[in-house]
């Protein structure tokens, strides 16, 4: 550390960043990624029907109670999901009765096919959504607590750099709109403030809370040594309070038909936003139906949900949850994290600030390097080694990972259907390809290597649609007559980041002739260019969704 | 929920708020007393804009869109100050329009 306060916090502020900025772009990706698990589950699946998200409720309902009190007799608790914007299919979920030896019993999905009223069956094995999602936090190939400890740390380090960052930034309001698109240096530092300035709302939260998952395993020291047992139990209590217990009453009763209850419901609520129902004991006279609607508060909000008895039909005016103060203050945070109570274009607006993250992190390692890039050019051996890893390790990660992501899709369409470990290997293909486009610029030159690069990912991203046109029935032909915005929205927004990334290559390629003929060009000509393709890549991203 | 004018209103403020310091950008000349008026404007369009969030999403939610909708238009008012400067007048004052039409 040198200089004064201001200074050192910059020092603090580029080499926290540096450290974990590949797994925080990582980290945003997948995450951003999150808000779509079901989207691209859904996507993932393409045994499943076309979206029913047109037909009534009630009949829905109907329909539903039919096939579970055909097929889970035995369940304690059924589970069904209408379809919604989000998942355009009715999903009915239970467990079966736990074997001997298991604590739990199997759990069964069963998507059913709202024309049929009967379940699809032979839906490939696939991660989906969830996959992809949880190596945000979960990572892969490594125990659970390790990975919490890493993202714990990279996110430790995540928050230093955000608090760093606005206390040295001293123009913060002054070049608030400030992008200067042309000068190679300042244009990637603009560009940096910029994505960082206007998001800061959402990357502070979005760090903070995300510190809030693990709270116990992070602070486990201090929280195992100042509280005994008891206070421990209290604690769980009080941050995470129980659903309230209901018991069974072990004589046979007839559930009401949800269509009914759901009559109710509409009236109780006044608008039909009726996502999810669950029945606790379904063939007991004791039975409870749940009614819960799409999240109206980031903080648990009791209204958002009816319960019902079972058998009479009849609303019940109980709370499904204690409320605590501490229960409601991690149930906001969390939720703000988690964006669960978004609507489509809230949810829009979680998956343009996630990006706008991802950018900021990726063009302060740029920054990183562009800024100390006339000084290693000047060095008559060549760059150091360090600088040229922090350079393989952008190319790697800021078009690479995407590019695995990609693929990550492709295995799911080309891995044979039948195939052993299937959800699996499609991870392992991400990973593998990953590890592939991290080695591979360092056998190119840089500029040759984000060119190729970004190449690639144009093509694998454009391809997608054509992918699934030629491997399934639910292509672009087939979803956008019919409406199913779920599916074409996906297919859409693939060719949407491909443009975008064709867009970049284009530059850079723009960029590589110029400079092919006129060898004696400035080097700084190359990061202008990149800066502007880079950007504008990243901002066609955002825009297209 | 289709609402999305009042990004745009938002960013109309931001347009304004901008000009104070970004006026050679947009417009040739305004009046002194003009510019002393866009100032306060802006921050009531501000207050304006985070009522109406309030008032659609409510307290919990309200403030997290407005929050977002802030960082969303931002960034597209940012990149046409670059490249198309002179179409942000028009846009702030069209936008808001053509969404409440086709609300």
């Amino acid at each position: 550390m040198k200089g004064d306060f201001r200074q050192s916090m910059k020092w603090l502020h580029t080499w926290v960043g540096l450290v974990v900025g590949w797994v925080l772009v990582f980290m945003f990706i997948t995450g951003t990624s999150g808000y779509f698990k079901k989207e691209i589950t859904r996507w993932m699946e393409p045994e499943r029907p076309l979206a029913s998200t047109h037909l009534d409720k009630g009949e829905l309902l109907a329909m539903s109670q039919r096939y579970l009190a055909q097929h889970a007799t035995d369940a304690k608790r059924w589970q069904i999901q209408l379809p919604n914007s989000r998942d355009g299919n009715l999903t009915l979920k239970w467990r079966k009765p736990p074997k001997k030896g298991e604590r739990r019993g199997k759990r069964i999905t069963k998507i059913i096919n709202t024309d049929t009223g009967l379940a699809t069956e032979n839906i490939r094995a696939t991660g989906g959504g969830s996959a992809l999602y949880s190596l945000h936090y979960r990572l892969h190939y490594m125990p659970r607590i390790v990975a919490y400890w890493i993202v714990g740390f990279c996110t430790m380090l995540m928050l230093i750099a955000v608090i760093t960052g606005v206390i040295f930034y001293k123009k913060i309001f002054s070049d608030f709109f400030t992008y200067r698109a042309k000068k190679g240096l300042i244009g990637w530092l603009d560009i940096h403030s910029v994505l960082s300035v206007i998001a800061i709302p959402f990357h502070f939260m979005i760090t903070y809370s995300g510190l809030l998952f693990f709270l116990a395993t992070y602070m486990a020291l201090s929280f195992n040594l100042s509280l005994n047992s008891d206070q421990q139990g209290e604690y769980y209590d009080q941050v995470f309070p129980n659903n309230i217990v209901h018991e069974k009453s072990n004589v046979l009763g007839r559930l009401a038909p949800l269509s009914d209850m759901y009559i109710v419901s509409k009236q109780h609520w006044k608008k039909d936003t009726l996502t999810n129902v669950t029945v606790n004991f379904p063939m007991d006279s004791n039975s409870r139906v749940k009614f819960s609607r799409w999240e109206t508060d980031i903080t648990y909000n009791p209204e958002d949900q009816l319960v019902f008895a079972g058998v009479s039909g009849k609303i019940i005016e109980i709370p499904t949850r204690k409320v605590t103060v501490p229960g409601q203050i991690n149930d906001g945070f969390i939720s703000l994290h988690e964006g669960k109570f978004a609507t489509p274009i809230v949810r829009g607006l979680y998956l343009f600030v996630g990006l706008l993250g991802a950018g900021m992190v990726a063009s302060g390692l740029i920054l990183w390097t562009t800024k100390r890039k006339p000084k290693q050019l000047k060095k008559t051996k060549g760059p150091d080694f360090g600088y040229r890893l922090v350079e393989q390790l952008n190319i790697g990660t800021i078009v690479g990972l995407p590019i695995a992501i990609a693929l990550y899709f492709w295995a799911n369409r080309l891995l044979p259907v039948g195939m052993e470990n299937r959800a699996a290997w499609e991870i392992n293909c991400l990973f593998i390809s990953w590890a592939v486009l991290l080695i591979y610029p360092a056998f190119r030159p840089a500029i040759t290597a984000w060119y190729e690069q970004l190449k690639i990912s144009a093509f694998v991203f454009c391809f997608i649609p054509l992918l699934n046109f030629i491997t399934t029935d639910k292509h672009l032909g087939i979803t956008l007559p019919r409406s199913d915005w779920n599916l074409a929205g996906f297919d859409l927004t693939m060719l949407a980041i491909g443009l975008a990334f064709s867009f970049a290559a284009y530059k850079v390629k723009k960029h590589v002739i110029v400079k092919a003929l006129k060898p004696n060009g400035d080097t700084y000509k190359t990061d202008e260019n990149l800066a502007i393709a880079g950007f504008s890549s990243s901002t066609a991203k955002k825009e297209s969704n | 929920m289709l609402l999305l004018s009042l990004s745009f209103i938002t960013m109309t403020l931001f347009c304004l708020a901008m000009e104070k310091h970004r006026k050679l950008i947009i417009p040739l000349d305004i009046p002194l007393s003009v510019q002393a008026c866009l100032r306060p404007l802006a921050w009531a369009m501000l207050i304006i804009s985070f009522y109406l969030s309030i008032d659609l999403y409510g307290w919990s939610i309200g403030p997290v869109v407005f929050f977002g909708m802030l960082t969303g238009c931002l960034l597209p008012l940012i990149l046409l100050l670059t490249f198309r400067p002179t179409i942000i007048p028009l846009l702030a004052v069209f936008q808001p329009v053509i969404f409440y039409i086709s609300y």
